[in-house]
This record gives structure tokens, C-alpha cells and sequence, in this order.
């Protein structure tokens, strides 16, 4: 796996290992394939058994139906057609392609063309496998699906897989090695948990963005976390917990040993207490199951009672999420939308079913929801793009509301960001010293002064997004509508929009994210709500609305929620954690 | 929706349609004309595609009446006049002749709304890839682009709009000017991701080695029966095509319509040809229509019934 911010080289990369991918410029060093050199190798060889998906599934496609596209790449190799009628009944059948053959591409939903994309590459039957962040565009359920198959790919075709990627939580803990690039540098190449435990120990901190949701509960909560063995650094939800579980009966136990604890310090002996007992426990493990199965019974039943010993008091220690406590609930609505139909066309499916949502002044609210469940023509008729065929949106007298697609090139069409700017400007109808004016604060909150004379088209994803919202921002709107703004960022640019949008809402601004990024709303919004079958049917403030949930919550919640439901975020889990212990 | 003559291999639907085409316009008889315009009625109506006629009925009636009105109007060859028609002679040849038009016109038109049901573009471009592979793969690329453009550019106008750039307001010259912003977007969009799919060709080795194509179509047992058959009928008809028969001389002068036994032999194969498709659907629509009526042939069920009862008996 390799990971760094976007910027930091992964693409430049992983196009080297791909010959026909090389990019234009100054090359130095030897680059072998099996021994040989990448650039000697025969065409077919190449092309053939190092295969590449890239980012934006739309893109790579080249024919119009799902089998012709299959084909695609092994016509051009020459393969002949009983050898390529046998492949593709293989391919086909390991994808469940099958009834989507005969379909148009265009009928295909995102995850399906990548998947269309991945299968395309493995009908040349290569023997690595270059991935670009091939889920940054699909949807988390999407995702998975694909990242699985990747997983089968590697574990029963043991294919060579090397992936750059965003999304950590389901692919770190199936790497076997992990690589940090930044600035064009490896900082880092190591086993997992290693890697894990360079970013734990100062190391390496740019690296814990990377890390998995245990990784980093561990790390930040575990007192030993600097000296902690690599093999004892949890990666995935199940690991997590079983360290929560050891941890906690650690802590019972010694409780009922000492009487009382009174500070952190000897909290923290406990906890090293608790995981050499673990340590001890896994030792256990190995040469027979069966004692090990034991105590981890015993801890469910403790965290039980833990749980219900101090849930109560939980709401009132959930203080460092401001927006419930600053907005209250009688803030006056600003856009509400009273059952809204909408179709698309006469004898289409209805999109939005007599749906009813308010927006209050001064909130950040995420509408979340599967794909296709009409999330982004909920924003357009909101926006007024669409007139709903039943109900009513109403907006507050005097208010205006900007709305940032999901794709920022459609906003573009002149040369450099500047002009792009500047016309905008002229449209809201400021003159041109206040547009100035209004730009040069716009060009400091965006951070774009140093892209001004670029052409639009050649910034990153994260800034073209920002140049969008930048150009929606000079309409002066009271409500910003934003429709998937994460696609597609790193960590650090996800961060990046998070301060902005706070930024903007200390401005005054009213904002509605349309999302499917569960873990940014739970840390950032001021209230959820779901849109399920045209309508919404769960909205609360995120504590509310995750704890509540059991599949669709925060990676963090789902490991903590035995002990602490409430906590959906790190910070939470950090704030509420020693308090807990020191009840217990 | 692929059943009977549909399903068959492409080339024999290649045939079927060029053969009828070709006597359309070669055979000029009405017998012959009436017999395969009623071939491709009964065709397109065994597919159950009525509808598809029907919306197609108007024009097409309106084209074939006026030609057939026209031509008597305009032509005034022939000997036996019938009557003057503001100071022009209205001949019975100029007369047959237009109806003779009429069908023929008829035909042409039915020929194609057949013809489009039957050979899509999938197996139009199979057909035109075996005579020109990389034209065809060039062709079927350009072709993806059409509905895909027009997708993106509903997209365009959708949020360009939020920027003032809309088509439906303004004057002429901002509206022309707008129009001309949009196809901008699209163009540099649509470039810029042409960039990617170009890059995704070479990556699965485009133009490395001379390509293969792959074919989803296979030409079975019957495929081949029925292009034998449509070759050799076809080949009897214009063989005496080529002798000079199934002609009806119009002008200068009408002649007697004999009907030979040459002539009956040619109709016969020329009939062959052009009910073979229809015969084919038609067998089909029976297979399916009886297989619903008649019970399950086999009485394997009824035997593993009674075995089992048996079986508890012991």
C-alpha cells in the first residue's frame, strides 16, 4: 500500500512502473521487472502482466457495452477468440458479471465500471497490479465490494498488488508492506503494525492519518503505546476491541485489588498491567484456545455493567462538540422543504418522496444516504435547478443559497483561476474594486493566491473544489449546499474543508453537506439526517443519531460503543476515556 | 425480445436484407412486389412489432399516395389515354406506373424499419468489422460519445446556470454567446478525460500487436441451412431476372401480362427467399404457443412420485 498526502508523488510512481505510463521528464536510476530491465521488456509482456486502474472509472472505459469493453484488452494483444470466449466466462464468473454483458456501460453504476475496469486489466492475466486510488470516486459500499475483490485477487491468485489509497480502514490491514511517500520521498516502508508503530512513537506523525481507527485509539489511549510491541498494535475493529475488552478487565481487576485509584499515573501502570496480562493472554493463545477464551467471556460481561454504570452521565462530558450547545433548536428556519416529489421524468421512479427537511440558521447539516437515493436532486431542488412536481421548498425572505456540485469542472470555462474569479464577480454585480476586494479575502480563506494564473483544469481535485466554492462564495450566499464535498481528499485536505466550513459558519453561513463520509460528519456536523426511499428518516444531532445506529456509525463507535455509546469521534474516546477507567 | 430470426447470425440477416433490397429495385413486377412487401409485413408482425409499423404508417402512406398521384401528373408516356386533366392526357400507363411506384416505394420503406429492428448496431458494426476492423473500432468509440456528450452536457447547463450562463434568457447575441461557453466546458471536460481513456488504452496494450477480434456471435447448424438456402433461391431468381423475366414492360406500351412457366419457377424461389425469415418466427411463435399448452412430455415426475411412496411403503 502506498500512502502520503495527494501531491506527494504516488501517481508519478506508480505511472513508472507501468512502461506505456511513463511520464515525460528526467529519469534517472533502473527500474526491473523479474530481472529486467521495465524498459526492455516486449510490448505484450508489458502491457500484459502489469496491468493499471486508475482513479476516475468513467474515464477508463472505452467501448460502449460491458462485453466489448472486456474484450478490448485482449484484442489488442492478439489473443485469439476461443482463448478470450474461455477468459471472460472465467472473469466473468469471478465478478458475477454475468447479466451486465449485454448492458451499455452507461447503465453501470460507479462501483460496477470499476469493477468492469478491474476485470478488463485481469483478463490479460497480470502478474502485478497498479491501482490508483481506484475507490477515491465510489461510494463506501462500493468500495468495500471492490477492495474485497482486490483481496481475493491477492489471497487466491496471489497477484501482486500495489495501491495507493485513501481510504485506510479495510486496506491497511490487508497490506503486507506499507510506503509513505512525501515530497517525492519514501518515508516510510514497513509491515503494518511497524509502520503503526513509527507513527505512535513521534517518529513518523504525519503518518498517523494513516492508520486504521484502532490503530490510532491505541496509540493515542494506551500509555504504553510509545514502547508498544508492533505485533500488540491492533488494525482492525476486531483486534480493537479485544484490547478495549483486556484492557478494561485489567482495570477492574486491579480496581478491586488497590480499592481506589486515585490519578492518571497509576491509571496508566494499570492499563501496562492490563495489556502484559493481554500479552500474557495471547501467549496463552497459541499452543491451545481454550484458557484464552475464558477471560474474554468475563470481560464482555464486565464492560456490561461498566457501560451501564456510567452511560448516564456521558451527554453532559460530550462538551467539546460546541454546535448542539451553541445553536439551539429554536433557531429560525431558514429553508424548508414541505413534502417535496420529485421524478425525473412522467413515468420515472419518484426520487424524493414527500420529503420534508428544515434547515435552521446557523447549522451544519449532513444528509447522508446510499447511493442513488437521490441525495444530490435533493440538493438541486433545494437550489431551485429543479422544480419539484408536488410540496414546496421555502426560503427565508431575503436569502440566497449556492450550491457546490459534486464535479467542480463543470463550474469552469475560462483560462486561469483569476478570470474565472473575476467573471464571477461581475455576475454577482459587484464593481470591480469590490470585487477585488472580495477576492483577495476569498483568495486568503481558499488558499489559492498561488494557483491564481493556472489553468483550472490543472489543479488538484482538492483545489478545484475550493476554486468552485470560492466562486459560489462571491454570490454571497446564506446557504451553502454542498454535494459530496470529501470525494476524493486526503486526510489533510479533508481537515482543510472541515476548518473552512467552521470558518464559514462564523461567518454567518448556513450549511447542508450532502455526504457518504460517515466519520466527517460525525466530527464536524451539527446535525445528521438519512435519506432512505425518498424521504428522511432519522435526523439528531450526530451523538444521537450514530448511537443509535449499528451498521451506519463511525469506525471508533463501533469499537467503543460497548463502554461508551456516545463517543463517536477520537477525541471523544480521549476526553471520556480516563474517566471511565478511573469509575470503573 | 432475441428469438427467431433475431437470434440468428448476423450475416444471414446481412443476406435477407440485402437480397430483398436488391430485387426491390431490380424486379419490376407487381406480383413480386406485393409478395415481398406481404414477406416483410408478416416479418415485422410475427416479431410483434405492429406498433412499430403503425407509428410509421402515416408517412409512409403519404410518401407512396403521392408518388402515385404525381406520376400521371407529370408522365405522359404511354397509348391509352383515359382522360385530359386540365388540357394534359392522363395515360393508363403513367397510371400503373405510379401504383407500380407506390409499392416499390412501400416496400423500401417497410424493408427499412425492418431492417432496423433486426440488424442493431452491435451486429451491424460485427458485420462492418470483418470488412474494416479498425474503422469499426473507431466508428463504435465515436459512437459512445454521442449519449455521453449529450449526458454531460445536460450536467453543464444544469449548474452553469448558477453562474449566468444560460441559454434561455437574454438577448440573441448573449444567448449565442453563452451556447458557445457551454460547448466550451464540454469540449475541455470532455478532452481532458479523453486524456484518461487514452492513457487506459495504452495501458492495456493498444496497438502493441495486430488486434483479434472477439465476436459474440457463432454461426450454428440452422444459420448455415438457411444461408444455403437463401443463396440458392436468391441466385435462381436472378438468374432469370437475367433472362429477361418477371419484367412487366410499362412504356411506351402496356403489354399483356403472360405468366410462363419460367415465370412461375422464378416466383416460386423468389417466394422461398422471401417468406424464409417469416416461416422462421412463425415456427417459432408455434413452438412456444404449443409447449404452453401441452403438459411436461416426460414423466420422470411422475415416476420419482411413486418410487418414493413406494419406498415409504417398504
Amino acid at each position: 500500500m502506498l500512502c502520503g498526502p495527494s501531491g506527494s508523488g504516488k501517481t508519478t510512481l506508480l505511472r513508472h512502473l507501468k512502461r506505456e505510463l511513463t511520464p515525460v521528464g528526467t529519469f534517472s536510476g533502473t527500474l526491473t521487472y523479474r530481472g529486467q530491465l521495465v524498459s526492455s521488456l516486449p510490448a505484450a509482456v508489458a502491457a500484459g502482466e502489469i496491468g493499471m486502474v486508475f482513479q476516475n472509472p468513467e474515464a477508463q472505459i472505452v467501448m460502449d457495452t460491458v462485453w466489448h469493453e472486456l474484450a478490448f484488452s485482449m484484442e489488442n494483444l492478439g489473443i485469439p477468440p476461443a482463448v478470450m470466449r474461455t477468459r471472460l466466462a472465467e472473469i466473468c464468473g469471478l465478478f458475477g458479471l454475468e447479466p451486465l454483458l449485454y448492458k451499455s456501460v452507461h447503465e453501470l453504476s460507479g462501483g460496477q465500471k470499476q469493477l468492469l475496469n478491474l476485470a478488463s486489466v485481469l483478463l490479460l492475466q497480470p502478474k502485478v497490479l497498479l491501482l490508483d486510488e481506484p475507490t477515491s470516486q465510489l461510494d463506501p459500499v462500493a468500495a468495500r465490494e471492490f477492495i474485497m475483490a482486490l483481496q481475493r485477487l491477492n489471497e487466491e491468485m496471489s497477484v501482486t498488488v500495489i495501491i495507493s489509497e485513501h481510504r485506510l480502514e479495510e486496506v491497511l490491514p490487508l497490506a503486507d508492506r506499507v510506503l509513505m511517500l512525501e515530497e517525492g520521498k519514501l518515508l516510510a516502508d514497513a509491515a503494518p503494525r511497524l509502520f503503526a508503530r513509527y507513527a505512535g512513537s513521534g517518529e513518523l506523525t504525519s503518518g498517523q492519518y494513516y492508520l486504521p481507527a484502532a490503530s490510532r485509539l491505541y496509540l493515542s489511549l494506551s500509555p504504553e503505546a510509545d514502547s508498544a510491541a508492533p505485533e500488540n498494535i491492533p488494525l482492525t475493529m476486531r483486534e480493537g476491541r479485544r484490547w478495549l475488552h483486556s484492557l478494561t478487565e485489567g482495570a477492574e481487576k486491579a480496581a478491586a485489588a488497590a480499592g481506589s485509584i486515585a490519578d492518571r499515573e497509576d491509571q496508566a501502570d494499570q492499563a501496562n498491567r492490563a495489556n502484559r496480562a493481554n500479552r500474557a493472554n495471547r501467549a496463552d493463545h497459541a499452543p491451545s484456545p481454550k484458557p484464552a477464551l475464558a477471560p474474554n467471556a468475563h470481560a464482555r460481561i464486565d464492560s456490561v455493567t461498566a457501560a451501564s454504570a456510567y452511560s448516564p452521565e456521558v451527554p453532559s462530558t460530550l462538551s467539546n462538540r460546541p454546535d448542539s450547545a451553541e445553536f439551539p433548536a429554536a433557531a429560525a428556519p431558514l429553508l424548508t422543504c414541505r413534502e417535496v416529489t420529485f421524478r425525473y421524468e412522467k413515468e420515472g421512479r419518484e426520487v424524493l418522496r414527500k420529503l420534508s427537511l428544515t434547515l435552521k440558521q446557523g447549522e451544519l447539516l449532513a444528509v447522508m444516504g446510499g447511493n442513488g437515493a437521490g441525495k444530490s436532486t435533493l440538493l438541486h431542488v433545494l437550489n431551485g435547478l429543479l422544480k419539484p412536481q408536488r410540496g414546496k421548498t421555502e426560503l427565508a425572505k431575503g436569502r440566497t443559497t449556492g450550491l457546490l456540485a459534486q464535479n467542480p469542472l463543470l463550474y469552469f470555462s475560462y483560462d486561469t483561476v483569476a478570470e474565472e474569479l473575476q467573471h464571477m464577480g461581475s455576475y454577482a454585480g459587484l464593481s470591480p474594486e469590490g470585487a477585488e476586494r472580495e477576492i483577495e479575502a476569498l483568495l486568503e480563506v481558499f488558499r489559492l493566491r498561488e494557483v491564481l494564473q493556472s489553468h483550472p483544469h490543472d489543479l488538484s481535485g482538492g483545489q478545484q473544489q475550493q476554486t468552485a466554492l470560492a466562486m459560489m462564495m462571491l454570490m454571497k450566499p446564506d446557504i451553502l449546499l454542498l454535494d459530496e464535498p470529501t470525494k476524493g481528499l486526503d486526510p489533510a485536505a479533508k481537515d482543510r474543508l472541515a476548518v473552512l466550513l467552521q470558518q464559514l459558519r462564523g461567518q454567518g453561513a448556513t450549511i447542508l453537506i450532502v455526504t457518504h463520509d460517515v466519520e466527517f460528519a460525525a466530527r464536524h456536523a451539527s446535525r445528521c439526517a438519512l435519506l432512505f426511499d425518498g424521504g428522511i428518516t432519522a435526523e439528531g444531532t450526530p451523538a444521537e443519531f450514530f448511537s443509535s445506529n449499528y451498521f451506519y456509525t463511525t469506525a471508533v463507535n463501533r469499537m467503543v460503543r460497548d463502554w461508551l455509546p456516545q463517543a463517536l469521534t477520537m477525541e471523544d474516546v480521549i476526553s471520556l476515556w480516563p474517566a471511565s477507567a478511573y469509575r470503573s | 425480445m432475441n428469438s427467431g430470426f433475431r437470434s440468428m447470425h448476423p450475416g444471414v440477416a446481412l443476406l435477407y436484407y440485402a437480397g430483398l433490397l436488391l430485387f426491390a429495385l431490380l424486379v419490376f413486377h407487381p406480383l413480386f412486389l406485393a409478395t415481398e412487401m406481404a414477406g416483410l409485413l408478416a416479418l415485422l408482425l410475427l416479431q410483434g412489432q405492429g406498433r412499430l409499423l403503425l407509428r410509421g404508417l402515416p408517412f409512409i402512406l403519404l410518401m407512396a399516395a403521392s408518388v402515385a398521384l404525381l406520376n400521371p401528373l407529370f408522365s405522359h408516356r404511354g397509348a391509352h389515354i383515359l382522360f385530359y386533366f386540365l388540357d394534359q392526357p392522363i395515360t393508363l400507363e403513367a397510371v400503373l406506373y405510379g401504383l407500380m411506384m407506390m409499392i416499390m416505394l412501400l416496400t423500401i420503406l417497410i424493408w427499412f424499419i425492418s431492417y432496423n429492428y433486426t440488424v442493431t448496431t452491435d451486429k451491424f458494426m460485427y458485420l462492418f468489422a470483418a470488412a474494416a476492423p479498425r474503422t469499426a473500432l473507431l466508428t463504435l468509440m465515436a459512437i459512445r460519445f454521442v449519449p455521453l456528450f449529450q449526458r454531460r452536457l445536460r450536467q453543464i447547463t444544469l449548474i452553469q446556470r448558477l453562474r449566468g450562463v444560460d441559454t434561455g434568457t437574454g438577448s440573441l447575441k448573449k444567448r449565442m454567446r453563452d451556447g458557445m461557453t457551454l460547448l466550451k466546458v464540454l469540449l475541455t471536460w470532455s478532452l481532458e478525460e479523453a486524456l484518461q481513456t487514452g492513457d487506459s488504452m495504452t495501458a492495456r496494450g493498444y496497438g502493441s500487436t495486430k488486434r483479434s477480434t472477439y465476436s459474440i456471435f457463432k454461426a450454428d447448424l440452422q444459420d448455415k441451412l438457411v444461408m444455403l438456402l437463401l443463396t440458392v433461391s436468391g441466385m435462381v431468381t436472378l438468374l432469370f431476372w437475367l433472362q429477361g423475366y418477371g419484367k412487366l414492360e410499362i412504356y411506351p406500351r402496356m403489354n399483356n401480362m403472360d405468366f410462363g412457366w419460367q415465370d412461375a419457377v422464378m416466383y416460386g424461389s423468389f417466394c422461398l427467399f422471401v417468406l424464409i425469415p417469416a416461416g422462421l418466427e412463425g415456427k417459432e411463435k408455434w413452438l412456444w404457443r404449443s409447449s404452453k399448452h401441452s403438459t411436461y412430455p416426460s414423466d420422470i415426475l411422475k415416476k420419482t412420485g411413486t418410487r418414493s411412496m413406494s419406498y415409504r411403503s417398504q
